[in-house]
């Protein structure tokens, strides 16, 4: 059964601030990357982006399990019809991401036709058969997707500082461990 | 050059003619190249995920016949430039000179010294010219004769840096392993 609370739970609140820390990890891999030539150093980079990677994406599969069977913490009732669906269609967005970030870039290693270890544990099969041009769209669409990804992060932030700040609202704290979350509007 | 020597020397290039004319008289009662479907290819481990790399172009001169392993004989020759992953930049990066250095080392080179009997087919132990270097590397086999020829198919395992198979970087074994699987089928047809 849905469950209304008015904070989010300590396993969301994992779920929330684990995969964000290892997205922060995938943007900084990913760059380290980008700029050097084929050689240990890239594979080595890439190897642990795609390890991370593949990481967030089963944790995105239990984070939208469990999302389907709890529903999150009802929104401040002050906001606006505006601020509802902008803040609807980012969480919506998120998910997505989480789960098209990955999935292209497990594409796009197929399609190049190098495997994706998971921390050298075992190796996942490829998606897709061989082929340059579908790696060149993958990338490009990986690419757009983490700017994407990242123009949302921003809005997500300054919009939670927002009503941290300015509506002085708890929509921030009731996602931050070791608080009570006291303050409601 | 006195006339004993003369005759010793005549004698010896005769009955080295004779040997080597018996040898391949016996070669040739079993003498087979491998046609164009036969495949070389090798499996190296490479941020812990195997990867397949093919041969495209390489020969093969076989001499063999079961009931006389003494006088087997497989020889390799391989142009390393041919080497496709499946990816070109990889490609373009094992021809390099950390890796394959196609440049200086076009070919590669196996030929066997000894062939044995196991349980399960053959066995045979050969040199292995690569990237330079030569080295034993045993290879496990089957040979199955056929109507038009014979299917020889088989494995090999051998670590890449043996053989200098990877400069500065590349000498790293996290990420790029050292052991590769060298597997091999090959259609021989008679040699005319």
């Amino acid at each position: 059964m849905p469950t209304q609370a008015t904070r989010y739970s300590a396993l969301a609140q994992i779920f929330h601030w684990v995969i964000a820390g290892l997205i922060v990890v995938q943007f900084t891999l990913a760059r380290l990357a980008e700029p050097l030539p084929l050689g240990i150093h890239k594979l080595a980079l890439l190897a642990r982006h795609k390890s991370v990677g593949m990481t967030i994406l089963m944790l995105a599969v239990l984070r939208l399990l469990w999302r389907l069977r709890h529903s999150a913490p009802q929104l401040p009732s002050g906001m606006t019809r505006f601020e509802r669906i902008a803040a609807r269609g980012t969480h919506i967005a998120f998910y997505v991401l989480l789960f098209a970030m990955p999935l292209t870039g497990w594409m796009m290693s197929s399609a190049k036709n190098y495997s994706v270890s998971w921390f050298g544990l075992f190796t996942w099969p490829n998606l897709i058969g061989k082929n340059e041009t579908a790696f060149d769209f993958l990338r490009a669409t990986h690419d757009t997707l983490s700017y994407v990804l990242f123009a949302v992060a921003v809005l997500h932030i300054l919009a939670a500082l927002k009503h941290h700040f300015w509506d002085k609202d708890d929509v921030l704290v009731r996602m931050l461990p070791f608080t009570r979350g006291a303050r409601r509007s | 050059m006195t006339r004993s020597k003369m005759r010793f020397v005549a004698g010896a290039c005769a009955a080295a003619l004779l040997m080597s004319g018996t040898i391949s008289s016996i070669a040739s009662a079993a003498a087979y190249s491998a046609d164009a479907t036969s495949r070389l290819e090798f499996t190296g481990v490479q941020a812990g995920a195997a990867f397949k790399s093919l041969f495209h172009q390489f020969t093969a001169a076989v001499d063999f016949d079961p009931a006389a392993l003494a006088s087997a004989r497989i020889e390799v020759t391989i142009d390393m430039n041919s080497v496709d992953s499946g990816d070109k930049d990889r490609d373009g990066t094992m021809r390099g000179a950390d890796i394959f250095d196609v440049a200086h080392f076009p070919t590669a080179h196996y030929v066997t010294r000894s062939v044995t009997r196991t349980a399960t087919g053959f066995s045979a132990v050969g040199a292995l010219t690569l990237h330079g270097v030569t080295k034993d590397v045993p290879i496990e086999f089957k040979f199955i004769p056929g109507a038009a020829g014979a299917t020889l198919t088989g494995t090999a395992d051998l670590k890449r840096l043996d053989f200098g198979v990877g400069r500065g970087d590349w000498k790293n074994t996290d990420w790029v392993a050292d052991a590769v699987n060298v597997a091999f089928s090959l259609n021989l047809k008679p040699k005319t």
